[in-house]
């Protein structure tokens, strides 16, 4: 999500589900769609059957989505820079790129200052001790007289983020490709070949990831690379292209839309940092700056609307324009606080308790071990859940001395989705209410009247015994029917915000305003909650497609709501070229008739003449007002570089003095713990973990029907290796890391294979992640459980912007047992 | 010519313990009915004896039959009659499917038990008070009819494992008549092995033998018969590992075509030598008794 | 879809080339079915822990693994075969054609039903199905098998496996549209190359056409369905059955007459 914010403006799938039918050509990379978004996935088969789309998966196991691919690329895990690298490289090579779009709607003219330097694998700026880039040198050059930044339309300038990239991925050359990620070169070419022509008007190409991009050391630009590939081919912003995440679970995407991330507020506002007194302190901090005449910088321009807003919604009468509207009350984090840093402090003893709700972090994080140590060091633990996790089971796991833990236990029992109503946000935005299917059994209470009772009472201690700070908790605006249980319709409506003035629900945020007279809980979804009603209610659908889907594009605008102001593909500008014409009329985003822009929703404003030389640049959201190629946005190099996994079995061909991410977090080091990584001599094979259609996580272990369709933890092993090493499928095997071992199952296949990187033959070994000690498995096995969880091997570490850890490339060790 | 080997792909039915005795009972039950018949109405007067045990026996193992066949049902026991009577809603009545071999089992096993139960009452009386159920000439009349119903027990069982799709099963024509030859021999060694408590009826003796020793004939070129089908189809591969069965089988087979010697051939030996065949015989109809039930459990055991 | 009429022919038409493998149709049989599954066990077959169609599963998902050495081309599900397998609702059913009780009949929808009340459980039709559908349910002591969703389609709703299904890999509808689907998409699969594809009871030559017909990536044994040649009906065997019992009951009287001839010993 961060680098899609780094170069788009936005961190979300860019189209949606059912777009994906509208596609030329799909790249699958990261994600296995058929198996872990099997609904979402018939889009791509509308594709390929009604449309004769082709798609490419690279993974580095052939999986259920590989079997229909029209191609299969067996792909080291963690090397996919190199394969959109090489991809770009071709492109750019060959001039295969759409011409028009990267000059008027990329940053590819924009001259980057002098003295950014790209050299053995390191971008100017490295500071070693810190293991961080100071990114001065990562920024245009300005015009002194308007500050905005110097371009050249001809591309020609040596200092062009055109010749720039052109420079950094001519590196990356098909038998460079192929040393990295062990396609062999023919096979890439194929593909190269089909890539090259998606750069043609007519044509489209969507790339489509998950968690095998996002999992690594360089989720960021795993997944950045991928969206440079798509600007240079003029794919964003079109119907049948994009940069689509799919996301997780049912609600992730409402979840990180309401700021489930330590580091923003509702709406992807930055979270306030020390030191920011006012809002103009946080806003000049944390808005996008204008950097081009025609950009019309939307975000940044507003963002202190939003903000004001929000703050208003929060606290209400105590939101006043002279104590900047309650600003301070907001906390301003000090330091990072991103998943693995909560388990690193609990490790350091620096944490009292813990509220794990609808997560089990015993079995989740990785470096399991590790974590359920974190566990250990706490008071007392909460987990709020429906049903037993290993996380509220983990003092009396297998193996474990129950005297030995100290940690105190409470197990708050909730109700699950299916007991409750709201909304669920899918991939593609599309926020859709659903009512509640079973009514809650024995003492189930939802969550949120959970938290609301919790607060209730934290606000009478403060009431009664006063406190440091009690003004965050006394102001906090609660004004639902019965404020110990709040309906979601209630808080639903509450977020939409609403004109004080008038008492009216915002139709827009564009009307949002910074003067104290309107709120909102989270600006992206104003327009979703109207007087009129909830339109998230709304199912228009295919009964009558005629009527429903006018455009015939997919967009159903009256099916549920999509943010932002029920846009169903973002950034649609620029799916039309500078006259308003949709560069392909069979697939039009939005059109301009003369007199507006009709289609989609408009990411625009809807009556702006493209022929007004003062009209905005497309990406409305960066302060360039275009896509970046170049973004100063990520935290380890505004071009994606290839990095090797922390665990590699090879060093890497680009720049071997420089293997590994220069700038990943290495929190054992960094705490003075003994290293927990382990060398390719005593653990020879890579491993990769994942999903499988038949389970959700853990919380199916629990469901009999799911668990005879795949009884038994197992790895995935190559038919080669397991030939060398004596092992048949069923035989049992342990597979061991530095940090631990499972012993389950093995599964022989011809699937995964063996590769050549870097001159090197390295095998992969695939992980499913779905056992442990708790679950009907875990029953008929009581004593194995706590030997069958994947993360048991993962290393703590993670990606550099996001620290989302590395669960998709290690080193292991097989043997039979 | 190309052969195709015949694929199955269905899977097995799990008839295994009822099933392999209920066709063992009804190929005895068949078979020393026929035997029985045959003695009375093709042999000597002297067979009468012998004659009567068939008939004596015969019922008894009929009745054996649908205890098996009810047993076999598991849950279902109590809707055994469902074979007689369609209790489809709205479509009731007495249900017989030609075409199906089970159906026409059902009926026969009814209608033979209705046969056997009548001679054996016959033979009882004869034995009692001798005066027969039936006058004679209707009486032999009803034995040939019920022999005909006996001659269908033994051998549509085979049919009935034929008519399905089932590997080594639907591979071959000679099931039928395996079981039939072999339902014969198996009523003769019953027969036999009876004879001891019948004095009288020793004189049937050696005719017995010399019956069982065709019907093994005939069982044997059935048998082989069923090898070349079946591995013509494809499918040694599943008779083989039953093996053992199979040497039982073709003991019993031999036993009892080796161990017939016409009595003219024998050493006069006085009672020392009538005990000295009836020890033989009893040997001899054991193994082919065993040889019954092996063959039937080796045919049942090489599908499933 | 239009309305579920009785007295029309309805069917599935299960294109194996786009099934991805998920069981949904599995699980949504058997919850509508209440059935509860056979005990949970690791078969080490791909990803298949399911074995068979029995009496707890309706719904088969098999998988077969043709995975070349090399990373390539996957030709429409052709290297890794996923076959949602069901009961045929063969136009010539071999498990009626045995049935000794009239237990199995064709339903208004010309589909193939075994009816709960009638069946006794003995087994003839589990011997008899060519595909190895039909298993015994240990509790009723009757035999279940797919039910074509007979009580759904009475109540105008579509089956359970083909509304859950992710991918329209299974179809259902009134036969002849589905052929017709059918043939198109088997074009499209020609004329992209795949000559392997196949329809699979499409046509009169498997047991007079299958009701629940499939396109295939590769040869029917592959996947475990007998080719035309192979797809006999159990009654073949009635005539060579009976003649060969009538054959030696003959020889046997003959023999039983010879060995029994009045002859004079002593
Ligand atoms: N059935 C099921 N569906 C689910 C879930 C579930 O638990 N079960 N969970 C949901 C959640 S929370 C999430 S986040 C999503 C995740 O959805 P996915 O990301 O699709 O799921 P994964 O199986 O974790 O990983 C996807 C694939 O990435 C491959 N891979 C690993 N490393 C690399 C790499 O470096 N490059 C490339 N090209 N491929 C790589 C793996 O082999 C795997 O096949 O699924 C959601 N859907
Ligand atoms: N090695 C490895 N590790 C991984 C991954 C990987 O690919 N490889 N993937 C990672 C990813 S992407 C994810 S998302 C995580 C998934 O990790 P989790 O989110 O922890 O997994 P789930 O089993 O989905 O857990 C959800 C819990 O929420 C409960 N629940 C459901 N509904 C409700 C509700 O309404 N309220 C409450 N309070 N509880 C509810 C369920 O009972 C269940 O226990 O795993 C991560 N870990
Ligand atoms: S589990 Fe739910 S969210 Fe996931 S693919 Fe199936 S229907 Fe969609
Ligand atoms: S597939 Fe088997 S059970 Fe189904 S109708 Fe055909 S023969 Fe009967
Ligand atoms: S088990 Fe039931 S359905 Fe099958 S043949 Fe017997 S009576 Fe008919
Ligand atoms: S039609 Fe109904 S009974 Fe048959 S497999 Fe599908 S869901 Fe099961
Ligand atoms: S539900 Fe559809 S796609 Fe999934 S396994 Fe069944 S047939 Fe295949
Ligand atoms: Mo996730």
């Amino acid at each position: 999500m961060v680098s899609l914010a780094a170069t788009f403006g936005r961190g979300a799938m860019t189209n949606h589900w059912r777009d994906i039918k509208n596609s030329d050509l799909i790249l699958i990379n990261g994600a296995n769609p058929a198996e872990a978004h099997p609904v979402g996935f018939q889009w791509f088969m509308r594709a390929k059957l009604d449309r004769g789309a082709k798609m490419i998966h690279a993974d580095p196991r052939f999986t259920r989505t590989s079997a229909l691919a029209d191609m299969y690329l067996r792909i080291r895990t963690g090397s996919d820079v190199a394969y959109f690298g090489g991809l770009i490289n071709h492109v750019l090579q060959n001039n295969l790129f759409h011409d028009a779009y990267v000059r008027n709607y990329t940053n590819a003219s924009f001259i980057v200052k002098d003295g950014f330097t790209f050299k053995d694998g390191l971008f100017s700026g490295y500071d070693p001790a810190k293991r961080s880039y100071n990114i001065a040198s990562w920024s245009y050059e300005t015009d002194p007289a308007t500050g905005f930044a110097m371009r050249d339309k001809t591309l020609q300038h040596p200092r062009s983020v055109f010749q720039l990239m052109k420079a950094h991925y001519s590196r990356y050359t098909p038998e460079m490709v192929s040393s990295i990620t062990g396609i062999p070169a023919a096979d890439f070419n194929k593909v190269a070949e089909l890539v090259g022509q998606m750069g043609k008007p007519d044509k489209v190409m969507t790339i489509v990831y998950a968690v095998g991009l996002t999992h690594h050391t360089t989720g960021g630009q795993l997944i950045r690379s991928g969206a440079v590939l798509q600007l240079l081919l003029g794919n964003m912003g079109r119907p049948g292209g994009g940069m689509n995440a799919e996301r997780g679970h049912a609600n992730i995407q409402g979840n990180t839309d309401h700021a489930i991330s330590w580091e923003i507020l509702p709406g992807y506002l930055k979270i306030p940092a020390p030191g920011q007194k006012t809002i103009a302190d946080y806003v000049a901090a944390s808005a996008p700056k204008k950097s081009d005449k025609n950009s019309w910088n939307f975000f940044g321009t507003n963002y202190s609307k939003f903000m004001v807003s929000t703050l208003k919604a929060w606290y209400g009468a105590a939101a006043k324009k002279d104590n900047e509207f309650a600003f301070n009350f907001v906390p301003k984090p000090a330091g990072n606080a991103s998943w693995m840093t909560i388990y690193d402090q609990a490790l350091k003893g620096k944490m009292e308790g813990l509220i794990l709700s609808g997560m089990t972090a015993a079995s989740i994080g990785p470096d399991s071990n590790q974590v359920r140590q974190a566990l250990n060091n706490l008071k007392w633990l909460v987990v709020m859940d429906s049903l037993p996790t290993t996380s509220s089971e983990f003092w009396h796991a297998p193996g474990v001395d129950r005297g030995s833990i100290k940690t105190e236990v409470f197990m708050v029992p909730t109700t699950h989705w299916i007991e409750k109503d709201g909304s669920f946000v899918n991939s593609g935005r599309w926020s859709q209410w659903k009512d509640q299917v079973l009514p809650p059994q024995g003492q189930a209470r939802h969550d949120h009247w959970i938290l609301a009772d919790i607060f209730q009472r934290v606000k009478k201690l403060y009431q009664a015994q006063g406190g440091k700070f009690p003004e965050p908790i006394m102001a906090l605006t609660f004004d639902y029917k019965d404020p110990l249980k709040p309906e979601l319709d209630e808080i639903a409506k509450e977020i939409n915000g609403k004109d004080l003035s008038t008492g009216k629900q915002m139709t827009s945020f564009a009307l949002l305003k910074d003067d104290g007279t309107t709120t909102t809980g989270d600006w992206i979804y104003t327009g979703s909650y109207l007087d009129t009603g909830n339109l998230m209610k709304r199912r228009q659908g295919v009964q009558d497609v005629k009527a429903n889907d006018p455009t015939g594009m997919g967009f159903f605008p009256n099916w549920a709501w999509s943010w932002p102001l029920n846009r169903r593909v973002m950034y649609n500008r620029a799916s039309a070229d500078l006259d308003g014409k949709p560069w392909d009329p069979t697939r039009p985003g939005i059109t301009w008739n003369g007199s507006k822009w009709v289609g989609d929703v408009p990411d625009y404003p809807a009556t702006m003449d493209p022929h007004d030389p003062a009209a905005w640049l497309p990406f409305i959201m960066n302060g360039e007002g275009v896509g970046r190629l170049f973004s100063n946005s990520m935290v380890d190099g505004p071009f994606p570089e290839h990095y090797e996994p922390i665990e590699s079995p090879v060093q890497n061909p680009l720049h071997p003095a420089n293997s590994a991410s220069p700038v990943a977090f290495l929190y054992d080091k960094a705490a003075g713990r003994p290293n927990r990584f382990g060398t390719p001599s005593e653990f020879p094979y890579i491993a990769t973990s994942y999903r499988l259609t038949e389970h959700e996580h853990y919380v199916t272990q629990h469901v009999p029907h799911l668990v005879q369709l795949q009884p038994k933890p197992f790895v995935e092993i190559p038919d080669e290796l397991a030939r060398e090493k004596g092992i048949k499928s069923g035989d049992q095997v342990r597979v061991s890391s530095k940090r631990g071992k499972v012993e389950v199952l093995a599964l022989v296949t011809k699937r995964l294979g063996a590769m050549t990187v870097a001159g090197q033959k390295v095998y992969q070994i695939g992980i499913p992640i779905h056992w442990g000690y708790v679950g009907l498995s875990a029953d008929s096995d009581p004593s194995h459980g706590r030997y069958w969880m994947a993360n048991a091997l993962t290393p703590f570490v993670g990606d550099a912007n996001a620290r989302t850890p590395e669960f998709k490339a290690f080193l292991v060790n097989l043997e039979k047992m | 010519m190309i052969y195709l080997a015949a694929e199955h792909f269905a899977s097995p039915p799990q008839w295994t313990w009822y099933i392999l005795f209920y066709f063992f009972f009804a190929g005895l039950a068949g078979g020393s009915y026929v035997l029985a018949t045959l003695l009375r109405v093709g042999g000597d007067v002297r067979d009468e004896p012998a004659s009567r045990i068939g008939f004596l026996v015969s019922f008894p193992a009929t009745l054996l039959c649908p205890i098996l066949l009810t047993a076999d049902l598991g849950a279902s026991w109590s809707r055994f009659w469902h074979m007689l009577v369609d209790v489809t809603p709205g479509d009731t009545g007495l249900i017989l499917h030609y075409w199906s071999p089970m159906s026409m089992g059902a009926w026969a096993l009814l209608i033979f038990g209705f046969f056997s139960f009548v001679s054996f009452v016959d033979a009882w009386l004869m034995d009692r008070r001798r005066r027969p159920l039936l006058p004679p000439p209707v009486g032999r009349l009803f034995n040939i009819v019920g022999s005909l119903l006996g001659l269908f027990i033994a051998s549509y069982t085979g049919v009935l494992l034929s008519v399905s799709n089932q590997p080594v099963w639907s591979d071959t024509w000679a099931l039928s008549g395996l079981f039939l030859a072999s339902g014969l021999s198996g009523g003769a060694a019953l027969i036999t092995l009876l004879v001891r408590y019948r004095a009288e009826a020793a004189f049937s003796l050696d005719r017995l033998r010399l019956a069982d020793s065709y019907f093994s004939i005939l069982e044997l070129v059935l048998l082989i018969a069923f090898f070349v089908t079946v591995a013509a189809a494809g499918q040694a591969g599943r008779i083989v590992p039953w093996f053992p069965l199979w040497i039982v089988a073709v003991i019993g087979i031999g036993a009892s075509l080796l161990g017939f010697r016409p009595a003219r051939l024998r050493p006069a030996g006085g009672g020392a030598a009538v005990v000295g065949v009836a020890m033989e015989a009893t040997v001899v109809s054991v193994l082919v008794l065993v040889a019954v039930l092996a063959m039937r459990a080796a045919v049942i055991f090489s599908a499933q | 879809m239009a309305a579920i009429q009785p007295g029309q022919e309805y069917g599935f038409f299960t294109d194996t080339s786009v099934c991805i493998g998920c069981k949904a149709c599995e699980v949504a049989c058997k919850e509508w079915n209440q059935l509860q599954g056979d005990n949970p066990s690791f078969l080490a077959d791909s990803f298949d822990n399911t074995g068979s169609l029995d009496g707890q599963n309706w719904r088969h998902v098999k998988f077969i693994e043709h995975v070349p050495d090399e990373s390539a081309t996957t030709g429409d599900g052709a290297a890794w075969l996923m076959m949602s397998d069901v009961c045929k609702h063969c136009k010539h059913a071999s498990c009626m054609e045995v049935c000794p009780t009239g237990a199995i009949i064709r339903t208004e929808f010309n589909t193939v039903f075994i009816q709960q009340d009638v069946c006794n459980g003995c087994r003839n039709c589990i011997a008899a199905c060519p595909y190895g559908v039909i298993g015994m349910n240990s509790q009723t002591g009757t035999a279940h098998k797919c039910t074509l969703c007979y009580d759904r389609l009475q109540g105008g709703l579509e089956p359970a496996c083909a509304k859950a299904c992710p991918t329209q890999s299974i179809q259902f509808g009134p036969l002849a549209d589905l052929q017709q689907a059918a043939d198109v998409r088997l074009a499209a699969l020609h004329s992209q190359g795949q000559t392997q594809a196949q329809l699979y009871g499409r046509d009169d030559k498997v047991y007079g056409g299958l009701n629940a017909f499939f396109l295939l990536m590769d040869k029917p044994e592959t996947y475990g369905l007998p080719n035309a040649d192979n797809a006999q009906l159990p009654s073949r065997n009635n005539v060579a059955g009976y003649v060969t019992a009538v054959v030696t009951g003959a020889l046997a009287v003959v023999a039983g007459l010879v060995a029994f001839r009045r002859r004079v010993t002593s």
